[in-house]
């Protein structure tokens, strides 16, 4: 997975490409220290690029909306197609984080 | 020494000397190498995962794969006569799996064998991916799941993923997946592994923790799901 930050006034925009696995887990905790740094209160993970996610890429978003929401940030999953989507759907992710299309 | 074998396609060498892939058909009985040659079924022989980097050798004619690196001769020639028993099989060490993104060169072949559905393909992929990552990650490589929805829990899954995967004695225990297509439109996946096997729990605090969701995923994505072996290997059922 690769990823780039775009940081406006109100909202961080991070573009999300590649593949999301448990072999992530090195540069989802350098992208959780990344979005705690920066100054937006909303944190939106673009998934419009993202092709591939598994369960432990599900249980890393939920570790970046935990630690968001403990420093009152909130996590925005953005644009999620294909595969994504449909992972999303059937984890019932909706019921935890934000969603918008 | 010929060994008793229904196998009766031919062995392709990747990256496997060619005196040795000799060896392993004689002791087989079968034609020494050749794409063309026996039912049309072959068997690659991987010397290591960047031997089978390359997704041509993931299609029809090649219908087992089977990393004799660090195997003998005879093991190799035990593993090319259990191949036989399914319609794709794959045995390779756990290192060699993940690099390769099994699932996904899996799923390639069955599209080879019997044209999927995007859909399909991709619910197919997710399913066997969710099943060769516990079987790499907590069976193989026995590393436990994030507790909780900490960073820390997930530096201590970085920690431990990546200390266990550079130990041979972990990094080397294979995992096998062996695929059935059905006439009917039935595709029956089995995934095994090497570990000390696994009790399935009911988690109270499964929405607190960010592991432990796989096996959740693979049963409603799938038409059927069951554990065998003291849950060392999993056997999964897809309408196709």
């Amino acid at each position: 997975m690769d990823y780039g930050i775009d940081v406006k006034e109100q909202e961080a925009v991070v573009q999300l490409k590649g593949r999301l696995t448990f072999n992530d887990h090195a540069k989802l905790r350098a992208l959780i220290r990344e979005m705690l740094q920066n100054k937006a209160k909303r944190q939106v993970l673009d998934l419009s690029a993202l092709e591939f996610v598994d369960s432990a890429g599900i249980g890393m978003l939920l570790i970046a909306r935990e630690e968001m929401a403990n420093v009152d940030k909130q996590l925005v999953l953005r644009a999620a197609t294909g595969q994504v989507k449909r992972v999303l759907t059937v984890a019932q992710l909706n019921k935890i984080v934000a969603i918008e299309d | 020494m010929a060994l008793a074998s229904p196998f009766t396609g031919s062995l392709h060498g990747l990256d496997v000397p060619p005196d040795r892939v000799r060896r392993i058909a004689t002791m087989l009985g079968l034609p020494e190498e050749g794409l063309a040659a026996g039912d049309g079924r072959v068997v690659a022989l991987l010397g290591d995962a960047e031997a089978a980097a390359d997704s041509a050798h993931w299609a029809r004619p090649f219908a087992a794969w089977i990393e004799a690196g660090p195997l003998d001769d005879a093991a190799v020639a035990a593993q090319v006569a259990r191949a036989a028993q399914a319609d794709l099989y794959a045995c390779l060490t756990t290192a060699t799996a993940n690099q390769l993104h099994l699932a996904g060169r899996i799923v390639h072949a069955i599209d080879s064998h019997r044209p999927l559905t995007e859909s399909q393909r991709d619910d197919i992929e997710l399913v066997l991916h969710e099943a060769i990552s516990n079987a790499v990650v907590h069976g193989n490589l026995q590393v436990e799941g994030m507790k909780g929805l900490s960073v820390d829990a997930l530096d201590r899954f970085s920690s431990a993923l990546a200390a266990r995967m550079a130990d041979p004695a972990f990094a080397a225990r294979r995992v096998e997946v062996s695929c059935w297509l059905a006439p009917q439109g039935e595709l029956l996946v089995e995934v095994a592994d090497e570990g000390s096997g696994f009790v399935p729990q009911n988690r109270a605090d499964a929405a607190t923790d960010a592991s432990g969701r796989g096996l959740d995923l693979i049963t409603a994505i799938a038409r059927q799901v069951e554990l065998l072996d003291n849950g060392r290997r999993i056997r999964i059922r897809f309408a196709l």
